[in-house]
């Protein structure tokens, strides 16, 4: 390059550097966590205060109401989420690209985090394993807060003596409890595990692009400050799908809602393209698709359903946005607006976003199985099928949540039929998992117990989701605690027990220590055996006709809500046993080595901690991930389908 | 040194530009796929209120103004529908952009450095224009942003376009800069090659737009929907 006045060592070749602006890292030297919330909080008072000067009296919505509120709190939303991330440094990055001040390597080095210890967590750092620990902890506190909303749904509900919440409070409980869950969940596996653990998988020393990785994450934490800010505003009073006209008379908390979305569909937008493009372009020489791990198939899945399928949710908040502070009429039917346009935008990516969560679940459970049978994948193209059977079909089944809303009747079957069709490539997927496991010699460890209770969740999950598929048995069931539950067992029950078994899997790795089996074990199936009296209970009160989302119900569902109450208590016994499970081994739990579970994918063969370039020469692959006590691979699996024809006499 | 490290190594990495290169296309594509879907949900909202015309209020009012609302963007005039010569001629300066754009893209491939400088900073002039000409779209509207919903559509078609300007404009700020200071040259050209991809996806972005402003204006459904009022059938 031209401007090159020095050369740098990188990976044993001098490479050419541009020119050093003063120390490594430059301004960012002086950003951090500190500064974004000087930043966010100042641009924020500052923004509220001006608009609330600019705002003149007597403004009024679309819906009558003042106006001052909501242009208040907009300003001081968008002040937080520019403030924030300006004052972090998530604008210095493209600035000097634009100025031609390329980064040298040891401003690479210095963004990573090289030599900062634990104040690389509170930096704008780059490298994914930072990314990746910073995620875990996020998601935890966002699934945290998200189960303590859901402790005081369910006390509200199981106190059928007496009205604990206004039911105003209790509708926006209900709201934010739901995104905050459905955002956790999105993160849960594609967070923590992708960004630590894929990109040391396929054999590469980062992400394609770690500016973007930084900035994904903490895009995500501005989105979910939004969230909780709502709560002070009147909170998200209409579940979390805000359907039209409820969003459009709800209080200002909505505009919380609408920009948390906003700002997490970019986050998870940039955080796609960077793990796709990181799996299509950085595998290691040798990483044919074949010899290509499950998980980064998963990942990949979710990535591109992620990136096709957000922008329509993201471009509903905005038009809703623009409905309630420009007065456009989008969802309003009084000016040539429709409310089943919402509804179809926002379902074109709330379906999909089911198999976002759930497909990098299910691939984690393929890694797990046959490290701990110590036998090779069951099917490893039935997997792949599997994987992308669903995302081809995906795409096509959005309309089954608006069976009964009377848009397009006739197109109701089709959609039943599509449904109902997903559920064959989701079974090759559990056909893999449970071909694993067939006549194998288990090694039982916390892990694998969570496959099994996986397994059992997701059965049920999936048989009532066929149920709820039916037209027929959808006008009866829809909108009951039948529904709650159906989505419970598939999100939680299958997507967060698979991260937990994935959490422990991989908690070696991330963290340099054995996750404690006794009390992980103990957290885990207190939180199993909560979970289904709380969801199995909820099944019997749905099908007795108990509509969700509602405060009051008659005597009849009294014992379901006490049971469920009884289990959701349960659940949050064992996932704080869980999580002290999690915080006390990180502390002071036994060292891990490098490979405690023996693995043989690329992750597990690099040092532990593992460092910053992941690998300093890298790795070329031979062979499959999963040839697991097979001396000659490929001759000794058909060597075993040879023996296994033998046996039933073919 | 190898046959592949013998080209220009990526300074923070010390990876050969051309994997950087592979990368960053990469990256383009998927970054292009996820504006495809945010660019048609704007279509595909336009296209179903147009062919709803829920309740009769597609068009814009014009002069029946009857509900009037703090419109954020007021009306002008009694006119209903756009002008819908202003959408193509925007087109038309964003095509001219990417043409030179592209022209400054080839040049530099070739070696003439001042060919790519010319290029990208008359691209960076076209797309100023382009972005003031948007704005001067915007702001001269017969219709307000309450009224209607051809009205929303068109407004938001337009945020979009603006949105896209705005990026367009700080990405050729980068191109044109570093092409003046050497950094996209011959031997390293990928960012103007991306940023030449880039926008003729913008200029498909654009004829969506007008194309929809153009031949899909007047709402077919003659017998819409009423919501609102509710009569006993007899």
């Amino acid at each position: 390059m031209s401007s090159a006045t020095a050369t740098a060592t990188v990976f044993g070749s001098e490479v050419p550097q541009p020119k050093q602006h003063g120390k490594p890292g430059g301004i960012m030297r002086r950003l951090n966590f500190v500064t974004g919330m000087i930043g966010g909080l100042g641009l924020a008072i500052v923004a509220g205060v001006v608009t609330n000067m600019l705002t003149p009296s007597g403004a009024s919505t679309a819906t009558f109401a003042p106006a001052a509120p909501d242009y208040v709190y907009l300003a001081v939303l968008l002040g937080w989420v520019i403030g924030f991330m300006a004052g972090i440094g998530a604008f210095v990055g493209p600035i000097r690209w634009m100025l031609g001040r390329d980064l040298t390597h040891a401003d690479a080095e210095y963004m990573a985090g090289k030599d900062l210890g634990w104040k690389r967590y509170f930096k704008f750092t780059t490298d994914h394993k930072v990314v990746g620990v910073q995620y875990l902890v996020m998601t935890m506190v966002i699934l945290g807060f998200g189960g303590l909303l859901a402790m005081l749904i369910r006390t509200e509900l199981g106190v059928t003596w007496a009205e604990v919440f206004s039911p105003s409070f209790y509708n926006s409980l209900i709201g934010t409890h739901g995104i905050a869950m459905i955002i956790g969940m999105i993160i849960v596996v594609m967070g923590p595990i992708a960004n630590f653990i894929v990109p040391i998988m396929i054999g590469a020393r980062d992400m394609a692009f770690p500016r973007l990785n930084a900035l994904s994450f903490w895009l995500l934490f501005v989105a979910a400050i939004c969230l909780i800010s709502s709560l002070f505003v009147g909170g998200v009073q209409d579940g979390w799908s805000v359907y039209y006209p409820l969003a459009a008379q709800a209080p200002p908390g909505m505009l919380g809602y609408q920009m948390t979305i906003i700002v997490f569909a970019f986050s998870t937008g940039v955080a796609s393209v960077n793990l796709m493009v990181t799996i299509l372009t950085m595998r290691a020489k040798g990483m044919t698709w074949s010899r290509t791990p499950l998980l980064v198939f998963g990942v990949f899945a979710s990535a591109l359903m992620g990136l096709y399928a957000f922008p329509f949710y993201q471009y509903s908040q905005i038009l809703a946005l623009s409905d309630r502070i420009f007065n456009t009429s989008f969802f309003d039917p009084l000016e040539g607006g429709s409310v089943w346009l919402y509804e179809n935008l926002f379902w074109l990516l709330g379906h999909p976003e089911v198999y976002v969560i759930i497909i990098p679940s299910a691939a984690v459970l393929m890694e797990i199985i046959p490290v701990f049978y110590r036998k090779p994948l069951f099917s490893f193209n039935f997997a792949v099928a599997g994987i992308v059977g669903v995302v081809a079909l995906s795409g096509l089944v959005w309309a089954h949540h608006m069976y009964m809303t009377g848009w397009a009747p006739a197109v109701n079957y089709p959609f039943m039929l599509s449904t109902e069709m997903i559920s064959i490539p989701v079974g090759f997927l559990v056909l893999v998992v449970i071909g694993t496991m067939w006549r194998g010699v288990v090694w039982t460890r916390l892990p694998v117990m969570a496959v099994y209770a996986v397994i059992f969740n997701k059965m049920i999950g999936g048989v009532t989701g066929v149920y709820l598929s039916d037209v027929p048995v959808d006008q009866y069931m829809h909108g009951s605690m039948f529904v709650v539950a159906h989505f419970h067992y598939m999100l939680m029950g299958a997507g967060l027990f698979g991260a937990m078994a994935g959490v422990a899997f991989y908690f070696p790795k991330m963290t340099g220590r054995i996750l404690d089996e006794r009390i992980g074990s103990i957290g885990f199936w207190t939180a199993f055996v909560g979970f289904q009296i709380t969801f199995g209970s909820m099944f019997v009160a749905g099908l007795q006709g108990q509509p969700r989302r509602v405060l009051q119900f008659d005597d009849l569902f009294n014992l379901s809500n006490w049971i469920s109450t009884i289990g959701a208590y349960t659940i949050g016994l064992g996932m704080l046993i869980f999580l002290g499970a999690i915080i006390s081994s990180w502390m002071y739990g036994e060292v891990a080595s490098s490979n405690p579970w023996g693995s043989k994918s690329l992750e597990w063969q690099t040092p532990t901690p593992v460092p910053l370039e992941n690998f300093e020469v890298l790795p070329v692959v031979t062979e499959r991930p999963y040839n697991y006590g097979v001396p000659d691979p490929y001759q000794a699996e058909l060597d075993a389908v040879d023996g296994d024809l033998e046996k039933v006499g073919k | 040194m190898s046959a592949e490290t013998q080209q220009p190594l990526y300074p923070t990495t010390g990876e050969p530009i051309s994997t950087i290169a592979r990368r960053a296309k990469a990256g383009l594509w998927t970054l292009i796929v996820m504006d495809v879907s945010g660019t048609l949900a704007l279509i595909i909202s336009y296209t179903y209120l147009w062919s709803l015309n829920v309740n009769g209020g597609w068009a814009p009012p014009g002069a029946k103004l009857t509900y009037d609302q703090t419109n954020a963007v007021p009306a002008k005039s009694d006119a209903t529908f756009a002008a819908e010569w202003p959408f193509w001629a925007i087109l038309g300066i964003v095509i001219l952009a990417t043409i030179a754009m592209w022209f400054g893209y080839k040049e530099g491939k070739r070696g003439n450095q001042a060919g790519l400088i010319v290029g990208t900073g008359v691209a960076l002039l076209i797309t100023i224009a382009g972005l003031v000409a948007q704005w001067i779209q915007i702001s001269t509207f017969p219709f307000g942003s309450g009224n209607g919903a051809y009205a929303s559509a068109v407004l938001l078609l337009c945020a979009s376009n603006i949105f896209h300007f705005g990026m367009l404009t700080f990405l050729l700020i980068g191109v044109f800069n570093r092409a003046r200071k050497g950094l996209i040259n011959k031997a390293v050209h990928f960012q103007a090659q991306l940023m030449s991809y880039w926008m003729v996806w913008i200029c498909i972005a654009f004829l969506l737009g007008a194309l929809c402003t153009t031949f899909l204006v007047v709402s077919p459904n003659t017998d819409p929907a009423v919501f609102g009022s509710f009569t006993q059938l007899k």
